[in-house]
């Protein structure tokens, strides 16, 4: 049976308003003011640390590089957001999943791996390690070293951001462009993280998955995920084309509804208070 | 100050917070109407409602508390 459920496609949203939208919402699911709501955004280039982030390990940003640096209450390490990254915040009341955030987890790496099928890239999990991984070249007669998508040649100019911004040296452009893992059939590649936190059940934060965006700050300024010598990849790379987050969100929307049987309701991007009725306000009204 | 006073003074402390919040929220809404960027307003919009009815949760206890010990004339 699907439960009715917002949809919010937010464009591109910096890390402390959609933190503190988060936030709020979750307290409005709470408390049944609204109904369990899926946010899909990108952030500009920020450097998230969450509760067991080692930051003096995990940290290592060039001087010049201008990345805002946020702290999170997510579980999981340090790991990096940018435009090219289709993040996914389900704020979900887990007492309607089952009340297992180890299964809500798992919940979450399937709705990636399904997303993926739907490029017809096969994503795995890993035992004991959380997010979606690539073990063999996606594609089949794809060269990851072409790259069709956005590399450290031509990584997107990071923005000025008022979080907590530290300034070290670094520019997202002049990263070493490393002979890629996989290549040499290597380490597993991380296509997609995820970091969650629960409250009174209900969940914020979620995951993040590399559509197009240079991968080397994941390893350049960070140790992504706490993770020594781990390969980070995207969907773009992978495929050996460009590829956008609006053509990856309706494949990551509909995986979301399947695995939590949600029936997602847009909120309309055109004119209208922000609090016009919608059919699901009827079943909120007859709880 | 009693226990009693000061619990009550702690409600209103909390409904005073979860008001500024939604009061945060509205602007941040209006802004984003102004900018024409919808569903970032109505997400906002929504997060006030939350709010609201967080504050609106403690008044109410703070006014449940007060009815149960008022001893009205008949």
């Amino acid at each position: 049976m699907s439960r009715g459920a917002y949809l919010m496609s937010l464009g591109l949203v910096p890390y402390a308003e959609a933190l503190a939208l988060q936030r709020s919402l979750a307290g409005a699911v709470s408390q049944g003011a609204i109904p369990e709501t899926v946010i899909f955004l990108e952030h500009p280039p920020v450097v998230t640390v969450g509760r067991r982030t080692e930051t003096e390990l995990e940290l290592h940003i060039p001087e010049d590089a201008e990345v805002e640096i946020a702290e999170t209450d997510r579980g999981g390490k340090s790991t990096f957001h940018a435009p090219g990254q289709l993040v996914c915040y389900p704020i979900l009341d887990l007492g309607n999943h089952g009340k297992d955030v180890k299964r809500y987890v798992r919940d979450l790496e399937e709705a990636l791996l399904r997303t993926l099928a739907a490029f017809e890239i096969s994503g795995e999990r890993i035992d004991g390690l959380t997010g979606v991984w690539l073990t063999r070249s996606a594609v089949p007669g794809v060269s990851l070293a072409s790259g069709g998508g956005r590399d450290s040649a031509d990584a997107r100019p990071v923005r000025h951001s008022t979080v907590q911004r530290r300034e070290r040296s670094a520019e997202p452009g002049s990263a070493r462009r490393e002979p890629h893992a996989a290549r040499g059939g290597g380490p597993p590649r991380k296509i997609a993280s995820i970091g969650v936190h629960v409250s009174r059940w209900v969940t914020t934060h979620g995951y993040a998955l590399n559509v197009d965006l240079d991968p080397a700050p994941f390893t350049e300024w960070i140790t992504a995920c706490g993770l020594e010598d781990a390969a980070f990849t995207t969907m773009a790379r992978e495929l050996g084309r460009p590829l956008t987050t609006d053509d990856v969100r309706p494949s990551a929307i509909d995986a979301i509804a399947d695995v939590f049987g949600l029936e997602l309701e847009e909120l309309p991007a055109d004119e209208g208070s922000g609090l016009w009725p919608q059919p699901i306000h009827a079943s909120l009204a007859s709880r | 100050m009693s226990e009693k006073l000061e619990a009550t003074a702690k409600l209103y402390d909390e409904a005073a917070v979860e008001l500024d919040r939604a009061a945060r929220h509205c602007e941040v809404a209006a802004k984003h109407f102004r900018d024409g960027e919808v569903p970032r307003g109505a997400a906002h919009a929504w997060a006030a409602r939350g709010h609201l009815l967080e504050a609106e949760s403690r008044l109410d206890a703070q006014a449940l508390e007060h009815a149960g010990r008022s001893q009205p004339q008949a």
